[in-house]
């Protein structure tokens, strides 16, 4: 195959390669490295040595986890997005389950159904969603008010807005049909063999998913969850439309309002360091799952 | 019915109720309301009134001279992208194919942008374009700048420094490299795992032939692994369709009339304008489009498998 022969057009095309390798890890080094330095510092030069290492390094992190709220937007999307998890597990492994077992026509068009929601742009949601969230609100307030004033919560609101387990419930309910579809076409390639052995031997329905099937399918569901994870704690503009709340921002969100705060007061020390502590957790998560990731995109490539 | 059908039946309706009824009341009836609002003319507050098509024909038509400036937007971020980041990501996969020392290295590291948020790599792309001082580009262009002056090129610079790389009037062309750079990995990686399925036998006929590495890729790799890059190209179509997060986190979360694209606009007539009915239009006409791109690219596909 002529590996690693040099001849000048490899050695073009192994240049091409190094510079965009450059290219990529260039902006995370500069970084870290700037957020090392004091904002006078910064404003002087893109680079160069820090005069007091420690004494910016402490007081850029500082400012921005404990002052800027950092640690608060983590929190937030730890909550948010596991949350989440959990409810999509519990919803969508059973029904991937009985979708894929049942070869009916209803079946079929069930599927069909969830999973034609993939082709739903989070745009066209957003009118509905606000003003059902909106209706809902009130009416769960209507509802429950009486109730709650009698346990000593008097004038008690209940909000799907501009909450946690609202954006909890939509995040789920978005994250559904791409589950679903995944899982379903898993369940499929494990045997019947196995589900009917389950059953002979006297086992419930549920007993069956839970022990025999599920363990099965843990390739796919670790893949689910990592591609989940991600999209998840990533998302901003839902998250955008429906929190305004400083105390329930997501990641995303508060590193975009802390950009603006920081541009307002030409603080980019507090800037480089929030970037980092965005950047940092994801880094290392990623040197962890890298291996999954990558073979989770080239199944789905030989697959379809 | 026997137990254990009755066990069976109670399984089969508990799995499916709950998913299906979520699914139902925040996928698929507020994508059907969507629709109806889209009819409406409705600031949000009062009740909505029936107006029939009239926004949708306006924005299909391009009445709005901020739906043309938006489309237009929306265009270059739909096709210089995808351009340049498949031509790319084709001849980075080639060569790692072409077996290499530290092919996974490049793949790990290549993808890696992908899985940050649009958000941080905005923020990171806004801090290497500053016109302050330590924007990395604009140091670049003045240091580009005083190289020319100083082999006595030129007697006074040649590029107007600090350059504002983010201004609105150009921010979409700015938005380039960035999302070049985020997805070029991505796309590495599918079409190299493409690649591994062409048998390597044609390659050596080829060579046999005396083929040049460039007719190898045109003739061999390229057609082979068609339906991947149509599929690539349709994924990257609609990400600049759908753009949004770059722009919104770059102006500061406002709307502005020269960097919009489709769905800022939309947000921005939705809540400070407060016309929700035109707002929730441009969506439907968003969401038409995407729909329209993907039954094409079922018909882009190859008819008949390959045959070798």
């Amino acid at each position: 195959m002529g590996r690693d022969r040099l001849n000048p057009g490899r050695v073009v095309c192994l240049s091409v390669l190094i510079a965009w390798l450059f290219a990529v890890v260039f902006p995370f080094v500069w970084v870290l490295q700037t957020s090392t330095r004091s904002t006078q510092e910064i404003f002087r030069s893109p680079f160069g040595i820090p005069s007091d290492f420690w004494g910016s390094l402490k007081a850029n992190y500082t400012k921005a986890w404990v002052e800027s709220n950092f640690s608060d937007y983590f929190a937030n999307s730890l909550i948010v997005v596991l949350s989440t998890m959990v409810l999509l597990f519990i919803l969508a492994c059973p029904a991937a389950y009985t979708l894929a077992r049942k070869r009916s026509r209803t079946s079929r068009f069930l599927l069909i159904y969830i999973v034609s929601g993939m082709m739903v742009p989070a745009p066209l949601l957003l009118v509905p969603l606000f003003f059902q969230y909106k209706d809902w609100s009130a009416k769960l307030t209507e509802w429950f008010s009486p109730m709650l004033s009698m346990i000593g919560y008097e004038n008690a609101t209940i909000s799907l807005a501009d909450s946690q387990p609202g954006l909890v419930i939509l995040y789920t309910a978005l994250a559904l049909p791409f589950t679903i579809f995944v899982l379903t076409s898993f369940f499929r390639t494990l045997p019947t063999s196995l589900y009917e052995a389950g059953i002979m031997d006297g086992c419930s329905e549920f007993r069956v998913f839970w022990s025999v099937m599920l363990p099965l399918a843990r390739p796919g569901l670790i893949t689910v969850a990592i591609f989940n994870f991600i999209g998840l704690w990533n998302e901003y503009f839902f998250a955008l439309v429906f929190i305004n709340s400083d105390k329930y921002k997501t990641l995303p969100l508060g590193l975009a309002s802390v950009s603006i705060q920081a541009n307002y007061r030409s603080d980019f020390g507090l800037l480089f360091a929030g970037l980092v502590i965005v950047l940092l957790p994801t880094l290392l998560v990623y040197i962890f799952l890298q291996s999954y990731l990558v073979r989770g995109i080239t199944v789905g490539a030989l697959k379809g | 019915m026997t137990a254990l059908e009755r066990n069976q039946l109670r399984f089969t309706v508990m799995s499916l109720v709950p998913p299906l009824m979520l699914f139902t009341f925040w996928i698929a009836l507020p994508s059907a309301k969507a629709f109806y609002f889209a009819l409406t003319k409705w600031d949000g507050l009062s009740e909505p009134e029936f107006i029939g098509p009239g926004h949708l024909a306006s924005i299909a038509t391009l009445q709005d001279p901020l739906v043309q400036t938006a489309v237009k937007n929306n265009l270059i971020l739909m096709v210089v992208p995808a351009m340049l980041i498949l031509s790319l990501a084709l001849f980075f996969a080639s060569v790692i194919r072409s077996g290499l020392r530290g092919g996974s290295l490049f793949r790990v590291t290549f993808f890696f942008p992908n899985i940050l948020s649009a958000v941080a790599i905005s923020v990171l792309w806004m801090l290497l374009y500053s016109t302050s001082g330590f924007g990395v580009f604009n140091n670049f262009l003045e240091w580009f700048n005083q190289s020319l002056i100083g082999l006595g090129a030129r007697s006074e610079p040649l590029l107007k420094v600090p350059f504002a790389f983010t201004d609105s009037s150009i921010l979409v062309w700015s938005i380039v490299p960035m999302m070049v750079w985020t997805a070029t990995g991505f796309y590495m990686l599918l079409f190299f795992a493409s690649m591994q399925s062409i048998p390597e036998s044609l390659y050596e006929a080829a060579r046999v032939d005396g083929a040049s590495t460039f007719s190898q890729f045109w003739h061999i790799t390229l057609p082979m692994i068609r339906d991947t890059v149509v599929t690539g190209l349709v994924f990257l179509i609609i990400a600049g369709l759908k753009i949004f997060d770059q722009i919104w986190v770059i102006e500061q979360q406002q709307a502005r009339p020269d960097s919009n694209t489709l769905t800022t606009l939309m947000y921005s007539k939705i809540f400070t304008e407060y016309r929700v009915g035109y707002g929730t239009a441009i969506a439907v006409v968003l969401f038409l489009v995407i729909l329209g791109f993907t039954l094409a690219t079922f018909k882009l596909y190859r008819k008949e498998a390959l045959e070798y």
